[in-house]
């Protein structure tokens, strides 16, 4: 490993309107390395990395690639240059073929413009036994697992010629059990002599990997570490800038009569592994039971057809032990359910609406006369909640779609805990906001249950789900692999239960 | 008093492909806009403008070879100009489409007032009409010279398109990059692939194939031209296109359905039965074989994540 700058990005700016996502900073890679790249969300390393692949243009500074500098950089001349990038979302098209999508671009061709796919085969191969990846070539896309189509990204950018991987928030998506065998591919392509950029923002898993680690923080570049000067609380505090105490246990529970019964529910998903199959599980009033599992085991499908918002294919929910299966989602918001979304933009709010019409958004007969909507009422509502859940700006007539995510996600909260409803499905009610507001949120789920809320908490952060559920089930494959108590949580059995109790790739 | 066998008889066959041809070839630039993700609602008027065009150059240059060339360069033209609104000034597909339609009617009908003073049809004396292959050596056999002989030349041409479309589609680079922008924007980009003179090009290619149905239908169909005489076949082949999924194969055989009902439709007029009902069979036919491929769309992805749900109830009680 040489010790020179092998990428440079020297004092990079760049801007998405008014925002500042990338403000002067400088950041340098030395070759065969793997640099972790940690911050919060919205820190800047995404679009940092997506400056270096050509994806978006830098307003100021120079991109530099082993001393020659990169001009007009597309995604084009970077995969010439060996920078390759696997992005937070999967770039595969489902209907393809894993081979089709690893050579798309670039493909062999043979007589007349033909694809030529036994060369594309071999050299596909090639890279399948060197770093043994467990890849199926001819499978469709949308017939594999997430851990498999990871390594189908990664193949597809050693095909193009990486020596550059630019890996974005790769274990987001993979079972703990996954990115130890993730990490281990890592590791033996450095040894081959690529250089890895790892953005994350789990501290133990940089901590794990990396041989260097840069923090970025709001925009700007903090300090790069190396990694036997980095701890844990280090790390933090030049992430956050301060000493975050967030509880990790969750707040005492007295449990009331049960809310909501699920029994043997069975929902059709968009494919096997989503599909919910004999599903049983109860929740009482004043307690928190948390879903854990990897993203895409069937917290979606669960979350839906207990909202009525996806059809049921057999079995039965209960809500205060009225049947409600095939109701509308109408229905059950009068039988006294409240619903915070994971997708806050399309479900949560409307984001051409104001603050206050989006907080009213569920009640509006409190804040009309008769059919028409009082102005002065909702003026008022909305005041009152925007003080307390301390929305900012706390200016009730702007759009929603202008609030980071943080205050953009407490309307949401807001007006579903205002809601009075017996019953409140938080699907990942933090995803994607900042710590603070993602402490307030979690502040305010407690204070749900303490009024007696029956509170189903859906996250994929295990973090979240530890420091606040009572009890946890687990989901995997679509049906629950086990049931463990809250507070001093078995990590270990936790880890396994997700996996499917048994570790399904060797 | 009819008979059902003076109906069907073998020479339905020969009916069948020269009414499939026109919308064969509105369907190839159906599926080519559609690989992009594109719905070229215009291929209707397009191929007016192509018929007009077609006919016209071809009287007066005396040559279907100018005929058809004309009506090429116009849809290539009006495919780049309905890709230019729609990709470079964000238009509507749809109402760029339907814009393209409504011009098509007005102006054709406006220039046959205008430049021959006739309003309807326009019958010129001695029009030129795209050769047809006469196999000398089937004369012996009506049955024979019916299935194999005088076919206009573009027919076969046709459903050698689709296969030749089809190969580019599923075996080429051109092919994949096109399929890949279609189905998943971002996972091209970030292949290099260049979206938008991709969807540009598929425009383009579409109006072009949709200029040469036109010129088909006034100059081989038939041997004039008549105000809207693309009487609902641009809807058509976008019906065919639905039919296949927008695979070229599978959407020729909505365009034989058609065709099929076109011709039989011709003939079931001609025995007396109430034009009203005959004039209908196109639309319903439209309608039914929509539905028959959304119903069968529906059924496949739910049969296919249950079938993925007993084999997984299956290998759980195995293991």
């Amino acid at each position: 490993m040489t010790l020179l700058p092998y990428i440079k990005l020297d004092h990079i700016v760049k801007q998405f309107g008014s925002v500042k996502a990338v403000d002067d900073c400088s950041i340098e890679v030395r070759k065969g390395e793997i640099f972790s790249l940690i911050g919060e969300n919205g820190a800047g390393k995404s679009t940092m990395m997506k400056l270096l692949y050509g994806i978006h243009r830098p307003d100021q500074g120079l991109i530099q690639l082993d001393g020659q500098t990169l001009e007009d950089l597309t995604p084009q001349k970077a995969i010439a240059c060996g920078i390759g990038m696997v992005h937070q979302e999967f770039m595969l098209v489902k209907e393809f073929t894993v081979l089709e999508n690893i050579i798309l671009g670039f493909e062999p061709k043979g007589p007349m413009g033909r694809i030529d796919f036994a060369a594309a085969r071999e050299k596909v191969q090639r890279y399948i036994d060197d770093y043994s990846l467990d890849v199926q070539p001819d499978k469709l896309v949308q017939n594999i697992s997430v851990g498999e189509a990871q390594r189908v990204e990664i193949i597809k950018t050693l095909y193009r010629g990486a020596n550059v991987l630019i890996l974005d928030e790769p274990t987001a998506v993979l079972t703990p059990g996954e990115t130890k065998q993730f990490f281990d591919i890592l590791r033996s392509m450095r040894d081959d002599g690529k250089t890895i950029i790892f953005i994350s923002h789990k501290l133990h898993e940089v901590l794990e990997i990396s041989d260097r680690i840069g923090v970025m923080r709001r925009g700007k570049y903090m300090a790069t570490l190396d990694r036997p000067e980095a701890t844990a609380e280090k790390l933090v505090n030049l992430m956050v800038g301060r000493n975050v105490e967030m509880s990790d246990r969750p707040s005492p529970c007295h449990p009331g009569p049960v809310v909501l019964e699920v029994q043997d529910l069975e929902v059709l998903g968009q494919r096997w592994l989503s599909t919910i199959k004999k599903v049983s599980f109860h929740l009482c009033a004043g307690e928190i039971l948390g879903v854990a599992g990897v993203d895409g085991n069937g917290q979606s499908e669960l979350v839906d057809a207990i909202c009525g918002l996806r059809p049921i294919l057999a079995g039965s929910v209960k809500l205060t032990g009225r049947e409600m299966a095939g109701k509308k989602a109408g229905q059950l918001r009068k039988a006294g359910l409240a619903h915070i979304p994971e997708d806050r933009n399309t479900r949560g709010l409307n984001k051409e609406f104001t603050i206050n019409e989006n907080l009213v958004a569920i009640h509006l007969e409190e804040v009309s006369r008769g059919e028409l909507l009082d102005r002065k009422k909702i003026a008022q509502k909305g005041k009152e909640l925007i003080e307390k859940y301390d929305i900012r700006p706390a200016d009730g007539e702007l759009k929603a779609g202008t609030l980071s995510g943080g205050n953009a996600q407490k309307i949401v909260v807001a007006r579903e805990i205002e809601s009075g409803g017996k019953l409140l499905i938080a699907a990942q009610p933090t995803r994607g906001v900042d710590i603070g507001a993602i402490e307030s949120i979690r502040g305010y789920l407690n204070r749900a249950k303490e009024q007696g809320v029956a509170v189903l908490l859906i996250s994929a952060d295990l973090d979240e789900i530890i420091a606040l559920s009572d009890r946890i089930i687990v989901l995997h494959e679509g049906r629950i692999s086990g049931e463990l108590p809250g507070g001093d949580v078995d990590m270990e059995r936790l880890g396994l239960l997700m996996t499917g109790g048994k570790s399904d790739e060797g | 008093m009819m008979q059902l066998s003076d109906v069907l008889s073998y020479t339905l066959v020969h009916a069948t492909l020269r009414s499939t041809a026109p919308i064969l070839l509105a369907t190839i630039a159906a599926v080519i806009s559609k690989q992009a993700n594109i719905i070229n609602m215009g291929i209707e008027g397009i191929m007016l403008f192509g018929a007009y065009t077609g006919y016209v150059v071809g009287y007066f240059t005396r040559s279907w070879v100018a005929g058809v060339l004309a009506s090429v360069a116009v849809g290539t033209l009006l495919g780049m100009l309905v890709g230019c609104a729609h990709l470079k000034f964000k238009a509507h597909i749809l109402v760029v489409g339907f814009a393209v339609n409504m011009l098509a009617l007005a102006m054709t009908r406006f220039m046959l007032q205008q430049i021959f003073g006739v309003s309807g049809a326009l019958v010129l004396p001695d029009p030129v009409s795209l050769p047809t292959i006469h196999i000398a050596a089937l004369e012996s056999s009506p049955v024979l010279s019916s299935l194999f002989s005088d076919y206009c030349f573009m027919e076969p041409i046709a459903i050698l398109l689709v296969i030749a479309l089809w190969l580019v589609l599923y075996k080429t680079s051109v092919g994949l990059h096109l399929r890949s922008v279609g189905l998943n924007e971002p996972s091209a980009m970030t292949a290099g692939i260049d979206i938008g003179r991709n969807k540009f090009m598929a425009i383009t290619l579409s109006g072009l194939f949709a200029g040469l149905a036109g010129a088909y239908l006034s100059m081989g169909y038939s041997t004039m031209f008549v105000e809207n005489m693309t009487n609902g076949r641009g809807y058509m082949a976008l019906a065919a296109m639905n039919f296949g999924s927008g695979n070229p194969l599978f959407a020729m055989g909505g365009a034989l359905i058609f065709g099929f009902m076109d011709s039989i439709g011709a003939r079931l007029q001609s025995f007396g039965f109430p034009s009203q009902f005959v004039l209908m069979i196109p639309y319903v036919t439209t309608v039914v074989v929509l539905t028959i491929a959304m119903v069968s769309a529906r059924r496949k992805e739910k049969a296919m994540i249950l079938k993925q749900y007993r084999d997984g109830e299956k290998t759980v009680q195995t293991s």
